[in-house]
């Protein structure tokens, strides 16, 4: 528990991000989160300036995944404190310690990490479909026809895909993959969710290996 | 009792109550109306003159014209920039004549260079990937304003998004591969000339995501910040092959697509525009990643809404001829909520019903509602429908900024603007225009056949996206 603490208050950004409160509470009156869950902004600010431990904890359990992220708490607070990009510490510090509370929000998400973390685009074409989405309503196109045909009728070349938002080169792809090995996130990835880490990691040594084939192509010519 | 005894500002002087001992001496005589509403409590500060002139000076600078005392975590990051490029620490992207930049202030009253040529589209994922007709939009416009691509724009392959949707999501991700991220965009950003003949730095990168804006802006603050993330990215981006004479390059500005937009809408409007849309009522809805997250660089105009928004897609609206209405809750996030529009859709679809849409409708009774983010567009647009479970029958369009001023300028409402992707109810919006919704569709449908025998039309040459021929 003192360790998830001493991360948190170690990161670099800790500092930045919090500065004292006035307990003025503008944030949580402002906050999006504050209107549908037991989440506050002030809250989570009071608790890491109080230094209260045990209660950190107890908010990573749950509560700072319902935040949105919108910042607006940082916009606002007088004492230029950001609870927002407190909350962001604290999430990567759940990860960093396999938090249970990580691994139960993250479920849901694993499409997009699978998507984002082998193609660099979060939302592709084939994901908005009705059927993914059918509190969308029944009409969340205008113009019926095959998502292909549909694609190909927007008149920029990099948008005509449909398991991309854009068309990534290859090379870019794997300058990607280098970037998340390096960085750690795979080893994040590895621990929050073992089976997704696997199927991506296959994904990203076949990537790798058509762009070995590529680069040996562009050799021989 | 003399006026000036004890009930300050002579107020309520035959109120009940007044007179000598109702109030203690100094006090607000009042039966519960005071001074401007304030209540018993109020005392008069007696300040002389001259102290109130100084007094109210005081608000005036630094409420007024927004320079709060900024403290050393406020200063303006570009002055440390500059100071590690000349310690050779880093390369700084600049905007130069050559990218004709346009200047405007931004909250703090600092000054933002905003380049209006050679662009090098930074596109979002979430909006090519959902509502494509934002970049198509912006292309369209550009080349009606006669900017050339290859030379004078370029959307390459070469690019990732930022990736900080996963990671404001998910919190997978972290500063430093989001530094990383970034720092191999924008590099290519710096190089991308080369393939077209040009020198470094030709062109200069425009995001048109209001996340990747925000987060870059954040990054890079960080990055000047600390040299211990510097020296960690530097590792991967020497592996990558992506740093300059061993530096990292970075960008003198970060700028948003719709602070083009904002600077060119005068243009807009003079050059391009064909349709009247003084009938049309607008309210906006920015993206609270565009003005709140490092809002000391978003952009503020004293003549729109008198500075107290930000200046963005209100003054295109303005330049357009079309009605602005304002609403209590512009302030408000849209209720995106990056994880929540996955996997917690009930606070997004209630947070947009019942803080944007229902408002808009009810206050504003908007004809539409303008926004510059996908994230903003897509959880606006989708979720109006869910709406009717729970008897809010409101909706409105949504659309971006440049899809409006597109279809003002004449834009197929399909091919170009492509209206198609949205389910919010754009079709009286286009009548109201004076575009006939069936006529575009019907031309649209037949077009699409075109496009199955492979006959496709095209904003630019297509080799283009790959580096080839201009």
């Amino acid at each position: 528990m003192q360790q998830i603490f001493d991360d948190i208050r170690s990161d670099f950004r800790y500092d930045h991000e919090l500065n004292g409160c006035l307990n003025c509470g503008i944030c949580t009156a402002t906050c999006p989160s504050a209107h549908f869950y037991d989440y506050s902004p002030r809250e989570i600010v009071q608790l890491l300036w109080t230094e209260n431990v045990e209660q950190v904890y107890d908010v990573m359990q749950e509560k700072i995944w319902a935040c949105a992220q919108c910042m607006t708490c940082a916009a606002r607070c007088p004492f230029k404190n950001s609870p927002g990009g407190l909350v962001a510490i604290m999430r990567e510090v759940a990860i960093k310690h396999g938090m249970q509370s990580a691994k139960d929000v993250l479920r849901p998400f694993g499409r997009v990490m699978l998507k984002l973390i082998t193609t660099g685009n979060q939302l592709s074409p084939d994901m908005i479909q009705p059927d993914h989405f059918p509190d969308w309503g029944p009409n969340i196109q205008k113009v019926e026809g095959d998502l292909k045909i549909l694609r190909k009728a927007i008149p920029v070349k990099t948008l005509q895909t449909v398991d991309t938002a854009w068309e990534v080169s290859l090379k870019t792809s794997v300058e990607m993959y280098t970037i998340w090995e390096m960085t750690g996130v795979l080893k994040s990835l590895e621990m929050m969710d073992e089976n997704l880490f696997d199927v991506i990691e296959d994904f990203i040594d076949e990537k790798k290996e058509d762009y070995e084939d590529w680069l040996e192509e562009q050799g021989d010519d | 009792m003399k006026p000036t005894d004890n009930t300050p500002g002579n107020h309520n002087m035959t109120a009940d109550g007044a007179g000598p001992g109702a109030m203690k001496p100094g006090f607000h005589n009042t039966d519960g109306q005071g001074i401007a509403g304030h209540g018993s409590f109020f005392q008069q500060a007696d300040l002389s003159r001259e102290e109130a002139v100084k007094a109210t000076d005081w608000v005036r600078k630094h409420v007024d014209r927004r320079t709060v005392d900024l403290g050393d975590r406020m200063d303006d990051i570009r002055e440390h920039m500059w100071e590690l490029e000349r310690e050779g620490e880093i390369i700084v992207h600049r905007i130069t004549d050559v990218h004709k930049p346009a200047t405007v202030k931004t909250l703090f009253g600092w000054e933002k260079k905003i380049p209006t040529n050679q662009l090098w589209h930074h596109k979002s994922c979430g909006q090519c990937g959902n509502i494509p007709g934002y970049p198509t939009s912006l292309l369209w416009v550009m080349n009606n304003l006669g900017m050339v691509p290859g030379k004078d724009y370029l959307d390459e392959t070469d690019q990732t998004s930022c990736t900080a949707w996963n990671y404001h999501g998910s919190g997978i991700g972290n500063v430093e591969s989001l530094a990383a991220v970034f720092l191999r965009n924008f590099h290519q950003a710096y190089v991308s000339g080369k393939q077209h003949g040009f020198e470094a730095g030709h062109f200069f990168p425009l995001v048109h995501c209001g996340t990747s804006f925000g987060n870059y802006k954040e990054i890079r603050k960080y990055l000047i910040e600390s040299a211990e993330l510097r020296e960690k990215v530097k590792k991967i981006l020497g592996k990558l092959g992506r740093l300059v004479d061993g530096k990292l390059v970075i960008p003198e500005e970060i700028v948003h697509y719709s602070e083009w937009v904002h600077v060119m809408r005068n243009r807009i409007a003079s050059e391009l525009q064909k349709i009247d849309v003084s009938n049309i009522r607008t309210t906006t809805h920015v993206a609270c990643h565009y003005y709140k997250m490092v809002h000391e660089d978003a952009v503020y105009d004293p003549d729109v809404l008198g500075g107290n928004r930000t200046a963005i897609i209100t003054s295109l609206s303005q330049a357009l001829g079309a009605q602005v209405i304002d609403y209590s809750t512009w302030y408000d996030c849209c209720g995106f909520g990056f994880r929540h529009i996955i996997s917690e859709r009930e606070f997004t679809r209630s947070f947009t019903m019942d803080r944007k849409i229902k408002v808009a409708r009810q206050e504003a009774n908007a004809d539409v509602l303008l926004a510059n983010d996908t994230g903003c567009v897509t959880t606006m647009d989708k979720n109006q429908w869910i709406g009717k479970s729970h008897e809010q029958n409101y909706s409105v369009p949504i659309m971006a900024d440049i899809q409006f001023a597109a279809l003002a300028c004449g834009a197929d409402p399909f091919k170009i603007v492509q209206l198609q992707w949205h389910a919010s109810p754009c079709e009286d919006l286009v009548e109201k225009m004076g575009i006939s919704w069936d006529s575009a569709k019907a031309r649209f449908q037949e077009y699409l056949k075109e496009v199955e025998q492979g006959n496709i039309d095209y904003l630019y040459n297509p080799e283009l996206a790959y580096g080839g021929a201009k």
